[in-house]
């Protein structure tokens, strides 16, 4: 008898009672954090009805889920939400976490409901009218988006405001104005202690997307570096900066960036890759575990992996066709110039240059602008030429 | 890009953020399943740190979870899940325990395996499984099942249980009308194609069908006509009386041990087979056909058991069966009889087609009527 999904091999009895069989991730960076883990943990369980102390795990839930790369712990702050869960309008902090949740989830109209009903009762909710404008931005819906972040701009620190808007700008023909708004703020906020630096190590990676996109290589790798000073944990932004690396021909750099033990798939894809380029010895052996993950997920009816299992198709498994059904899928879901470019590439690797119609118009309107986006946006126009001419 | 606003935000304020496309996949644990008559046998896989958060395996709290923090904790492991499995056939609890405790390697870490054992006290009824491990602390937790029920061969089912969806229902047997009704139908044809005995019946019935009998000796029918109706009359007695107690049988009204059905079956082809050779049986060959066809409705009876029969679809798999049969039956009439008929004045029919031929079933049948009274092995079918 096999189990359903990827046993390795034969269920088996472990040699002695000392072998390690799970190594659990510390849930706190610091001892005194997991104390307040503990105690929040056991005054819930006094009291699961306790609203003040569900949210306050159910927080520290998702922030661990975001640090750890674990979306089981998603899955636990919905469990410890279970009693406002359901509730057409419950309070406005489960509904901004429910939102979220949703939105990990892939869930985006329900969590922007969610979000449109926060910022309805309660209009100097910054959080709310900063992760609706994420889930507009998102779903491409820009206008939605942009007024988001204007809503933004008079509750939050300038920061805050300038990178809500520069997403939006950065990906609708406006990146040079994008990255010279984040140049000045940051360079302002330097000076000043206030600023979280958690909130200045996004504002840098996003600068530093900005700067591939506008072809600044040496700009792109400072930003990306200062970055990583900050939150060298960070899997955004190592993912992103892999993706830089790996365009910039340095694949071999991101095997020493990202470590052959990491738990996050999005970070085991990118050194799949690079492991691929470089031939690297270990690349077969992640090329069967990410195959196996996607395997598991696909079982239990996971479709959040798409643009990471297109990756995967076509950059480690050499199947174009593969790629390009799930980069479609995928595009129907999200459209962030992420997704566009995956999409484009593998149309290309798959000679079906029309397939892709949809995603060029997008590209078009949108104006998205990037040394790598126009390569490729060429690229299908010249396979289109090509195949009229034969057919002709 | 902005997936990370909120994520830094967050931190500042209140601590929410979207996850970046997602790390690792969220917790699973793997059911299989197999109903086999009463009994029932499967394997569960669940993921230690899912079990971890249930019932802190990790004891001295260095936040790694060995085997003997496992080992110690079978009974308590085995409660905990099991409490929170609950199968029924029909209405009737089935029960369930672990009879071994493993470790085994998924794509996402390692999980515990038990295996399962347990009994359904009924063997009739939709299976239907609650499911509701782990979803008061990890609200995305799913579990799949992959539900085997019959023999090897018969259908598996596969099911996913999200929080939403914590009781679900199966036929056993197959999944939709339809398809489960084609796959009775084929199993029919299939029972027909390697039953060899039955195929046998059927020969030494219709050999004689286009002949007369005089006295002791056969002459050809004259028409066309008569050998039809006497191949019509012929496998129309030995549809109804096999459908008969086929019904009986498989609807648990009259069952017969099925080594006397077999060893019966053998004698009613070697009777058949004797019959065209030295004729003793009554002279319409439709009145043999129907009682020996009773005896061969048990023998199909037990294959559509052993098939494992949903109370649900009681009768569409019967009449599924039925006519699979009946298929399998007309195709070899269709071969047989024009094949007869064209040839039937010639001198080797009689001789060697009806001759040779019920000689060569006779010893085959007395075979099988040796093997199958005494339980022995003799020959390779």
């Amino acid at each position: 008898m096999c189990s359903i999904a990827n046993a390795n091999g034969k269920p088996y009895i472990p040699v002695s009672d000392s072998t390690p069989l799970v190594r659990l991730a510390s849930s706190a960076s610091s001892a005194r954090e997991a104390q307040a883990d503990a105690t929040l943990r056991s005054l819930l369980k006094r009291n699961q009805n306790n609203l003040d102390v569900a949210i306050r795990v159910a927080q520290r839930f998702v922030a661990r889920a975001r640090s750890e790369s674990d979306p089981r712990l998603l899955g636990q702050a919905q469990a410890t939400l279970a009693p406002w869960w359901s509730l057409a309008e419950p309070p406005i902090p489960v509904l901004l976490l429910r939102a979220t949740i949703r939105q990990s989830n892939h869930d985006f109209s329900n969590a922007r409901r969610d979000l449109e009903q926060a910022v309805q009762r309660d209009s100097n909710n910054a959080q709310a009218w900063l992760t609706l404008a994420t889930v507009q931005q998102v779903t491409a819906d820009f206008d939605a988006a942009t007024q988001s972040c204007k809503q933004l701009a008079s509750l939050v620190e300038p920061l805050v405001a300038t990178a809500c808007m520069a997403v939006i700008d950065g990906a609708r023909g406006r990146a040079q104005s994008a990255f010279e708004a984040l140049d000045s703020v940051l360079a302002t906020s330097k000076v000043s202690s206030s600023v979280n630096p958690v909130v200045r190590s996004w504002a840098l990676t996003l600068q530093a997307e900005l700067a591939v996109r506008l072809g600044r290589e040496s700009a792109a790798d400072r930003l990306f570096r200062a970055s990583l000073a900050i939150d060298p944990a960070d899997a955004y932004t190592l993912a992103m900066y892999a993706d830089f690396l790996i365009d910039a021909g340095r694949a071999r750099d991101v095997l020493s960036l990202i470590p052959n033990d990491t738990r996050a798939d999005i970070l085991l894809l990118r050194r799949g890759v690079a492991a691929k380029l470089v031939d690297h010895p270990e690349s077969v052996q992640i090329a069967s575990t990410l195959a196996q993950r996607f395997k598991a997920s696909g079982a239990r009816g996971d479709r959040l992996h798409l643009r990471e299992e297109s990756r995967f198709a076509l950059l480690i498994k050499n199947a174009p066709e593969e790629a390009l059904t799930l980069a479609l899928d995928n595009w129907r879901v999200q459209k962030e110039p992420l997704d566009a470019r995956i999409a484009l590439e593998a149309a290309i690797a798959a000679n079906r240059p029309k397939a892709v119609n949809d995603v060029m118009s997008w590209i078009a309107t949108q104006q998205l602008q990037g040394e790598k986006i126009n390569v490729l946006v060429r690229q299908v126009n010249a396979q289109i030429a090509t195949q009229q001419r034969a057919a002709t | 890009m902005m997936h990370r606003a909120i994520a830094a935000f967050v931190v500042t304020t209140l601590a929410l953020f979207a996850a970046p496309s997602v790390a690792h996949k969220a917790g699973d644990s793997y059911l299989t399943l197999q109903i086999n008559g009463e009994s029932l046998a499967g394997q569960w896989d669940v993921a230690l740190r899912d079990l971890d958060l249930a019932l802190n395996l990790d004891r001295n709290a260095n936040a790694t979870i060995d085997w003997g923090e496992v080992r110690t904790r079978h009974a308590e492991i085995a409660d905990y899940t099991l409490r929170r499995l609950e199968l029924k056939r029909g209405s009737v609890p089935c029960t369930l325990r672990a009879v071994e405790h493993l470790i085994d390697e998924h794509s996402d870490g390692t999980y515990a395996v038990m295996k399962l054992a347990g009994t359904c006290p009924t063997t009739s009824g939709q299976i239907s499984v609650n499911y509701s491990l782990l979803f008061d602390i990890d609200a995305q937790h799913r579990g799949l099942l992959k539900l085997t029920s019959g023999d090897s061969d018969s259908v598996v089912t596969s099911a996913v249980f999200p929080a939403e969806n914590r009781v679900q229902t199966f036929s056993s047997g197959a999944g939709g009308g339809a398809a489960q009704f084609l796959t009775y139908v084929a199993d029919g044809v299939k029972h027909i194609a390697i039953g060899l005995d039955h195929i046998l019946f059927l020969i030494a019935l219709l050999l004689p069908a286009v002949l007369v009998r005089t006295g002791k000796t056969w002459t050809p029918v004259t028409d066309l006509r008569s050998a039809f109706w006497n191949v019509f009359k012929v496998v129309t007695a030995f549809t109804i009386a096999h459908s008969i107690t086929l019904s009986l049988a498989a609807l648990n009204i009259l069952q017969l041990p099925s080594r006397w059905v077999e060893s019966i079956i053998a004698i009613s082809v070697l009777l058949t087979a004797i019959d065209n050779i030295w004729p003793f049986l009554p002279k319409q060959r439709w009145r043999v056909a129907f009682v020996f066809g009773l005896i061969h409705g048990f023998g199909f009876a037990s294959v559509l058991i052993d098939l494992g029969l949903p109370a649900s679809a009681l009768v569409g798999s019967l009449l599924g069966f039925n006519l699979g049969v009946e298929i399998g039956q007309l195709v070899l009439v269709i071969v047989l009889v024009p094949l007869a008929y064209l040839s039937r004045r010639s001198w080797g029919y009689s001789r060697i087609a009806l001759g040779g031929g019920s000689i060569a079933i006779a010893a085959i049948s007395l075979g099988w009527c040796i093997e199958r009274s005494f339980n022995v092995q003799l020959m390779p079918f």
